[in-house]
């Protein structure tokens, strides 16, 4: 993952290097037609960051990518990784800083790409889309993380990253205990609740979420689109109109999740677990259902031991929560945008994004017929399934910079039980309203 | 990292063992006072038994059982990705060099402030030492986006010497805050006795002055070593390729944008802490002596 023997010499040389490289990267940088891939750049270096992990699906295709790059090319990887929570935090000053890399993955939404897009820390990536075509292979859904507005604002305006990835949150059941009990895998809203109660009937919790965490605030937001169509999508993360606090899809998701927990369907411990602790009461074999994101197949495959477990998209929805992943961006101090360009243009490429799904990724512009690993082609036909009724919704926590503790905090009163329905929707129509009124 | 601050607690217990009177049996409130004692010890190294326990899973025997289950195979898993994966060599270099610079030059500065305003009794000395409580009461927050603008321009990020600075600064006002009250009621009498016998000033501070405080400088020189291995914000701002991380800084590496690595998390902290053990080891005496060790009376 480190690569670090090229870098080890000395901070200061490192620092000096890509100062001494910056030279042909500046001025004009996609005016040259075509693929300029067969250009010599021999003794050039790219600075590459991402905050993936060496043995997921994205940290082994890119190192695919970097090899292929460094071949073609002849410059040389200089691969920086770093944390997710790290680069949150640093990268409004790092990308504008001589510290910046020359390409870098970074979080998309518009409380994160979209204000570095607005306040011009990543550079647009017109020129390149044009260039290399890449909008032809993103579909739609997984382009809306990929363009922001000059508010930041997703959707529409310039292009400003390309997503390699696609995730989306479904149902992770346990076969074994479904087995076990005589119960019916649920294939439509009824008979989730059904399942439930038999579940509780045999003193088993069923479900297992976080509310300190995201898996419960994407539950809500589920059983919200499960009565929502695409205008209501649109009104919630794109703010074309005012979002109805009241109306049926957010009461619905409200009254729902108060119901359950009433019921017994999801424990009141849910409240202090952490996601981690969520999965782990599901790996553990402690609960027969968890409701969360393509992120966890990987571990589910390598973790889940003791028992079958299947996946099943939510039933009786046509929006799922989930987008594109994560997203190149080239940082407004690149020493290298052309070459970051090129790179970028190679993450696409067939043969790296094959790879990519058959890690367990869910690749953009991958040819389905290359993957052939049966747990990964589950998973894609899956996600395909989500794409072919043009279901992805995003996710809740984006419309707002601070909503996810918001929501998560109102999930939390849910559990608890310290407010009812109505008052968790005006609790969160209020903090809502606090940011997007001045926006709409 | 808390059980860095802790870590001494036990040690007045020790002390105390070897004064009492062994002839004599324990009386009711000694045994209430060893067994408070050694329940505090068991508080203080349960995290350490944890890290202990979950460092040797793998990570499908730690997903399939309780943190406090012991181990079904032992596994080295988690400390081979994470000597494979991170550099701690390098990091753990880097953090003592940093702590080792910020130390001694915040002493150094630390005890030139403090014989100006202490000893010399220079005009306005309650404002200045008000001046210099209120740069140590800055929330970090608030440096953080100056002081990274500062370092850019002068091409120290990523570097050790962006970190060293701020912390010579941040600690020595400190410092000088508390030397200076106590060079404040240093007496007279040896002052003068110097001064008689000739003395200039810069003699007076390195042939009398510094030795009396000798113990409260060296355990000041410690806090800074400890306070400044632990800092986490400044670093995590300045320092952004992999080879200038510092131990905390690593560790963070460890944390997944959803999911966390655990059994790798735990053995790269069992490992992290070690160099920290060693450290107590050493210094244990200086730390437990406390802080106004060198006062005179």
């Amino acid at each position: 993952m480190k690569y670090r023997i090229t870098a080890a010499t000395a901070v200061l040389a490192a620092g000096a290097l890509s100062l001494t490289a910056c030279s042909s990267g500046d001025g004009g940088d996609g005016g040259s037609s075509g693929a300029p891939a067969d250009g010599d750049y021999t003794g050039e270096t790219l600075t590459v960051m991402h905050y993936e992990g060496e043995e997921s699906a994205m940290g082994k295709a890119w190192n695919l990518a970097i090899e292929i790059f460094e071949e073609e090319t002849g410059a040389t990887v200089d691969l920086q990784t770093t944390a997710f929570e790290d680069l949150n935090a640093s990268a409004q000053q790092l990308f504008d800083s001589s510290d910046a890399p020359d390409v870098s993955e970074y979080n998309k939404g518009n409380g994160t790409a979209g204000q570095l897009a607005a306040t011009g820390v990543i550079l647009p990536l017109d020129e390149a889309y044009e260039t290399y075509g890449w909008a032809d292979k993103l579909s739609a859904g997984i382009d809306t993380i990929a363009k922001y507005d000059e508010n930041g604002v997703m959707g529409s305006g310039s292009w400003y990253g390309v997503p390699n990835y696609g995730e989306f949150v479904f149902l992770y059941f346990n076969q074994d205990m479904f087995d076990e009990y005589g119960i019916e895998v649920p294939t439509d809203a009824a008979g989730i609740e059904a399942a439930m109660q038999a579940f509780v009937d045999e003193g088993v919790t069923p479900l297992t979420t976080s509310a300190q965490e995201y898996p419960m605030g994407q539950l809500w937001y589920q059983l919200a689109l499960s009565q929502a169509d695409r205008s209501w999508v649109d009104a919630y993360q794109l703010y074309t109109e005012e979002v109805d606090w009241t109306g049926p899809e957010v009461s619905y998701a409200s009254g729902t999740l108060e119901d359950w927990v009433g019921k017994g369907y999801i424990s009141k411990d849910a409240s202090g677990m952490t996601a981690e602790d969520a999965g782990l009461a599901f790996i553990n074999g402690d609960a027969p259902m968890f409701y969360s994101g393509s992120w966890w197949y990987g571990r589910m495959l390598e973790d889940v031991t003791d028992f079958e477990f299947g996946i099943a998209n939510w039933p009786d929805t046509t929006l799922t929560p989930g987008s594109g992943g994560n997203i190149w961006v080239v940082p407004v101090e690149s020493k290298q945008p052309e070459l970051a360009e090129v790179f970028i243009d190679i993450t696409m490429r067939p043969e790296v994004q094959a790879l990519l799904g058959e890690s367990g990724g869910l690749p953009v512009a991958a040819d389905t017929a290359d993957i052939t690993d049966p747990d990964a082609q589950k998973l894609i036909e899956l996600f395909n399934e989500v794409n072919e009724r043009d279901g992805l919704s995003f996710y809740p926590d984006w419309p707002t910079p601070t909503f996810y503790g918001d929501l998560n905090s109102v999930m939390q009163g849910i559990v608890n039980g310290d407010v009812t329905a109505d008052e968790a929707n005006t609790q969160l129509m209020d903090y809502y309203e606090s940011y997007v009124a001045d926006l709409r | 990292m808390t059980a860095v601050a802790q870590a001494p607690a036990p040690a007045p217990s020790e002390g105390g063992k070897d004064r009492r009177n062994k002839a004599r049996p324990r009386t009711p409130a000694e045994w209430v006072m060893l067994v408070l004692a050694v329940l505090g010890a068991l508080a203080i190294v349960f995290p350490m038994l944890l890290l202990l326990l979950n460092a040797f899973k793998s990570p499908q025997d730690y997903a399939n059982s309780g943190p406090l289950e012991l181990p079904q195979a032992l596994s080295f898993e988690g400390i081979k990705t994470f000597w494979e994966t991170q550099n701690f060599p390098r990091a753990l270099w880097n953090s003592i060099f940093i702590s080792t610079m910020v130390s001694i030059i915040a002493v150094v500065i630390s005890v030139l402030n403090s014989f100006a305003i202490g000893i010399g009794r220079v005009r306005g000395r309650t404002w200045i030492v008000l001046v210099f409580l209120m740069a140590n009461l800055v929330p970090q927050e608030m440096l953080f986006d100056p002081l990274f603008q500062l370092y850019d321009d002068m091409g120290l990020l990523s570097n050790p010497w962006s970190v060293i600075l701020t912390f010579v600064v941040i600690q020595s006002a400190f410092g000088t805050y508390l030397l200076s009250s106590l060079l404040g009621t240093f007496p007279k009498e040896i002052l003068e006795a110097a001064s008689v016998d000739g003395a200039t000033r810069w003699r007076t501070l390195r042939s009398v002055i510094v030795p009396i405080v000798r113990p409260t400088l060296s355990v000041l020189m410690v806090f800074f070593f400890i306070w400044t291995w632990n800092e986490f914000l400044l670093p995590l701002a300045f320092l952004n390729t992999s080879d200038s991380l510092t131990v905390p800084l690593l560790l963070e590496q460890l944390n997944g944008e959803r999911q966390t690595d655990t059994t790798t998390l735990i053995a790269g902290t069992l490992i992290s802490i070690i160099p920290t053990i060693i450290f107590f080891l050493i210094f244990q005496r200086t730390l437990t002596r406390g802080i106004t060790a060198g006062a005179v009376k």
